[in-house]
């Protein structure tokens, strides 16, 4: 027999650890739900909801409203995009446009639903008190305009990154050989960004697809997956009905995910050498600057429009009715009824972010560093938190965590929802946060460490380091920003979802964002409004605390001269 | 030669991608005294680096023992062996000040205060890096990054210092100059070295021996005279320097020596003392063969490249090319492509071999 390495007794910590967590976290629930569809007695649901016509309708539907959002939000993307990377303009009209772009990433769903009611519905401020229309927001028109502007910051910083890192000698080459600079762009730039088009366009179907705040405030009768869902499960108590549901709202996502992968990742032709390849010549035609600025000009005001109709509705006893001013909002969410939503969201959230961070971390080093068969497994096992619907997860969870689990009668785990679950649920809501907010953290934590050469770490270990050593004084300083940027995004997401957490929450455990749909559903739209204020307000203060506790920098930069 | 570290029978199998058992370094035997300086010399995918990463501990073989001080130290993980390695990526800790990269070993062998201040100055005195202490890595040429790396990994005294082609990331002329302060420095500190290179002149100027591998398996260990005088096999005659290789008869084999009939003349070469009678190559070396308008061999000037100080020719001769380095070029007349010319060579520079 050979000797063995003795492997390091923290990686196989890690090891385990990582594995547990996606096995018990993310794929028991997975698994549980689709061994509920598989059964017996799914078989008359899936009958029922894919022969009768009315059912046909509801797919079609969500699949038309995938497109048409995906299509909008990528154009939408693609023109801020282009404005930042490509256009001559004011520096400081740019970074408006970039802050004001990135204000949807950290609200919450709702948010944008509820300002554009009150903005334009049938008694809106600007359409009827304005403009004396009573137009019919509900329904597709109010979806699309509401989804493009909260998912579009996708799109824009995925088409962003992609136009920055372009290597201008393709361009410069076109022109060189007699291309004009409209032919350059159709010929040469279009199709090398063409992979992050079809990226950018099928990330937003799914999202658009999975999204449940937005159908369930302003879908009107225009019923969706994702709508009829919900009423499945908080309507009709059905599970199995649920759960079947989800099977079919999770096979456009899963094609779209193949297609990703085995076609855009493979078409790209931009290859990021993180060196830089000197500078775009920004256009000036005035033929098309003056459309793009129009256009940008339209958006970042509509957004503005909103975030202020937001806060300004916050402070009014009912915005566009009764415009007086007043704290009593805040007082019903500070001091009030929201007083235990607020704290308790705000822990689960703040416990989230560490862990998710780590673990984001503690996978990404594995996945690259490790050499174990399976780390793709692995990587792939976490990505589905994200990839997967949270609607899908929140019934997964219902299913898979209602009782006990119990390995020959030993109990494993607890009750973890419903009544009379452990931490009245809270436990379970921890989890989805954590899962919904790793893959983010992974994927960043993969970036930064494909960067690093290992034999810096190799360095370390070979003066002396054990592993963990290694770790703390020589990986982690180095993915700094990556860990950060990932402790941020946990935070924001879990402030902010509402689509898993929804069906998991208690009459012990509040959500703030439970509030905002049970506040906007009763059109109580001042505490909503205050919600949401308070809600960002905590979400802007996290990320700097966030900043300023990890830092921003790796202390490997370059000294600016 | 008192052995310090040894290898025995260390093998290395890797799984390929396809699934295939890859052999990357085979039943290698090697035997390093205290303060020699070895070079592991060979093409790439020759199993130099795999080896001098499985003396390091980044990799485990999977046959054999790796002795040092007569403990096996195969299995153990790097950060106990008490080495340390300068990469080729030169590896420093981007984040960290050159007086902390070089501190970072020492702190971890819990020094501090005085003795820690004094030890990294030292190191940096030692390197020509005085006055140096504060600045990043990325505010560093090239050069000086990989002294801090060497600086780094002289401070904590390893009992074997290992270098994995350090100086193949830097521009010629510094490579040169680099490569002497290295080689001082390591006979001033008596320092055990193992360096992999596939650079020959690198090997050549640096080593006390030098290991030519060749596919996984040690082709040659020898002083760097010995490799090129006397190669064991073709390979080694071919990779260190270049060699054209006759064929000969030898008539008969008289311990070093040899009896080699070549295209009818007959001359006593040097030889392997394994060599039967019988056919036989010859190598000989380009700068041992002299070109004229008479001599033993016919040939004609196929190219010439004159190089300022030399001249190289490739000749069509016995029915190959045969390559010539004129190095008294400043003496000798300059041929032209197409001249028909004779040619002889230094019977006792060349070798024979089965």
């Amino acid at each position: 027999m050979l000797k063995r390495r003795a492997a390091d007794p923290v990686f196989i910590f890690g090891f385990i650890l990582s594995v547990a967590f996606v096995g018990i976290a993310i794929l028991y629930p997975l698994g549980k739900m689709l061994s509920t569809v598989v059964s017996v007695e799914a078989i008359p649901y899936f009958e029922r909801f894919l022969l009768r016509p009315t059912f046909q309708l509801i797919i079609a539907r969500t699949v038309i409203l995938g497109l048409v959002v995906g299509a909008c939000g990528t154009l939408v993307g693609f023109v801020f995009a282009f404005f930042q990377a490509r256009v001559a303009a004011p520096g400081w009209l740019k970074k408006m446009a970039h802050w004001m772009a990135l204000i949807p990433v950290v609200s919450p769903p709702f948010a944008v639903a509820i300002a554009v009611i009150v903005l334009f519905g049938r008694s809106g401020m600007i359409s009827y008190k304005l403009l004396n229309l009573r137009p019919n927001i509900y329904g597709l028109s109010g979806l699309t305009l509401v989804m493009t502007l909260s998912f579009f910051p996708a799109a824009y910083l995925n088409l962003l990154g992609l136009m920055r890192a372009l290597d201008p000698s393709h361009e410069e080459a076109s022109a060189n050989l007699g291309a004009s600079k409209l032919r350059t762009f159709m010929r040469v730039t279009l199709p090398m960004l063409a992979p992050g088009i079809a990226s950018s366009f099928l990330l937003l179907f799914v999202e658009a697809i999975a999204d449940l705040g937005n159908p369930i405030t302003i879908g009107g009768d225009f019923d969706v997956l994702a709508s009829r869902l919900f009423i499945a499960i908080t309507g009709e108590y059905d599970l199995i009905a649920g759960a079947v549901l989800s099977v079919i709202l999770l096979v456009p996502g899963l094609i779209v995910y193949l297609v990703q992968k085995y076609w855009a990742d493979r078409a790209s032709v931009v290859s990021v050498t993180g060196k830089p390849v000197g500078q775009h010549q920004p256009v000036r035609d005035w033929r098309v600057r003056v459309p793009i600025l129009v256009f940008i000009s339209f958006c970042t005001f509509l957004i503005a429009l909103i975030y202020l109709t937001i806060l300004f509705g916050a402070f009014t006893n009912l915005i566009g009715i009764d415009n007086s001013l007043t704290l009593k909002n805040f007082d019903y969410v500070l001091n009030g009824v929201g007083q235990d939503a607020f704290s308790d969201t705000t822990i689960l959230a703040s416990l989230a972010t560490p862990i998710a961070g780590f673990l984001g971390m503690l996978i990404a080093f594995l996945v690259v560093r490790g050499k174990f068969v399976g780390r793709g497994a692995l990587d792939f096992g976490t990505m589905l938190g994200l990839a997967v619907p949270g609607t899908i997860f929140g019934i997964g969870y219902l299913l898979a965590f209602n009782n006990p689990v119990t390995i020959a009668g030993i109990t494993v785990l607890p009750k973890l929802t419903g009544g009379r679950a452990v931490f009245g649920g809270a436990l379970a809501i921890l989890l989805v946060y954590v899962i919904r907010s790793t893959p983010a953290a992974l994927r960043s934590g993969v970036g930064a460490l494909q960067q690093i050469d290992p034999a810096i770490e190799e360095a370390s270990t070979s003066l002396g380091g054990d592993a963990f050593t290694t770790m703390r004084r020589v990986t982690l300083p180095l993915i700094r920003p990556a860990f950060l940027s990932g402790l941020i995004y946990a935070f924001s997401r879990s402030m902010t979802t509402i689509s898993a957490v929804i069906f998991l929450t208690t009459p012990e455990i509040k959500i703030m964002t439970q509030q905002i749909y049970n506040e906007t559903d009763t059109s109580r739209f001042g505490n909503a409004f205050a919600y949401v204020v308070v809600l960002i307000s905590i979400v802007l203060v996290a990320i700097a605390i966030l900043s300023l506790v990890v830092g921003t920098r790796t202390g490997a930069e370059r000294e600016r001269k | 030669m008192s052995d310090y570290l040894s290898l025995e029978n260390v093998t290395k199998r890797f799984q390929s991608p396809e699934g295939k058992d890859v052999t990357a370094v085979d039943s290698a035997n090697l035997d390093i005294a205290k303060g020699e300086f070895v070079t592991l010399l060979g093409p790439s995918g020759c199993g130099k680096t795999t080896t001098l990463r499985m003396i390091a501990g980044f990799e485990f073989p999977t046959e054999g023992r790796i002795v040092l001080e007569g403990k096996d130290i195969a299995m153990l993980p790097p950060n106990k062996r008490e080495m340390a390695m300068v990469f080729q990526s030169y590896a420093l800790f981007p984040h960290l000040s050159v007086y902390e990269n070089i501190a970072y070993g020492l702190r971890l062998r819990k020094m501090s205060g005085a003795t820690l201040d004094k030890t990294v100055q030292d190191a940096m005195d030692v390197v020509n890096l005085k006055g140096m202490g504060k600045r990043r890595p990325a505010q560093l040429s090239g050069g000086q990054q990989q002294r801090v790396a060497l600086a780094r990994a002289l401070a904590i005294k390893p009992k074997v210092l290992l270098f994995d082609e350090p100086l193949s990331n830097l521009d010629a002329k510094l490579r040169v100059s680099l490569r002497v302060e290295i080689r001082q420095l390591q006979k001033r500190l008596g320092i055990t070295s193992i360096y992999v290179t596939h650079d020959q002149s690198e090997a050549m100027s640096l080593s006390d021996r030098i290991v030519v591998m060749s596919a996984g398996k040690i082709m040659q260990v020898a002083e760097p005279r010995e490799i090129y005088l006397h190669p064991n096999n073709p390979f080694v005659a071919d990779f260190i320097g270049q060699a054209n290789f006759l064929d000969g008869v030898a008539n008969s084999v008289n311990g070093e020596m040899a009896e080699v009939n070549v295209q009818g003349q007959v001359v006593n070469v040097p030889c392997q003392v394994a060599l039967k009678p019988g056919p036989c190559k010859l190598v000989v070396r380009p700068e041992t063969i002299k070109l004229g308008t008479e001599g033993t061999f016919a040939g004609r000037v196929k190219t010439v490249s004159y190089m300022g100080s030399t001249v190289e020719y490739a000749l069509e001769s016995m029915g190959k090319i045969i390559n010539v380095v004129d190095h008294d070029a400043t003496w000798q007349r300059v041929f032209n492509e197409e001249d028909d010319v004779r040619w002889t060579f230094r019977a006792d520079r060349s070798y024979a071999m089965s």
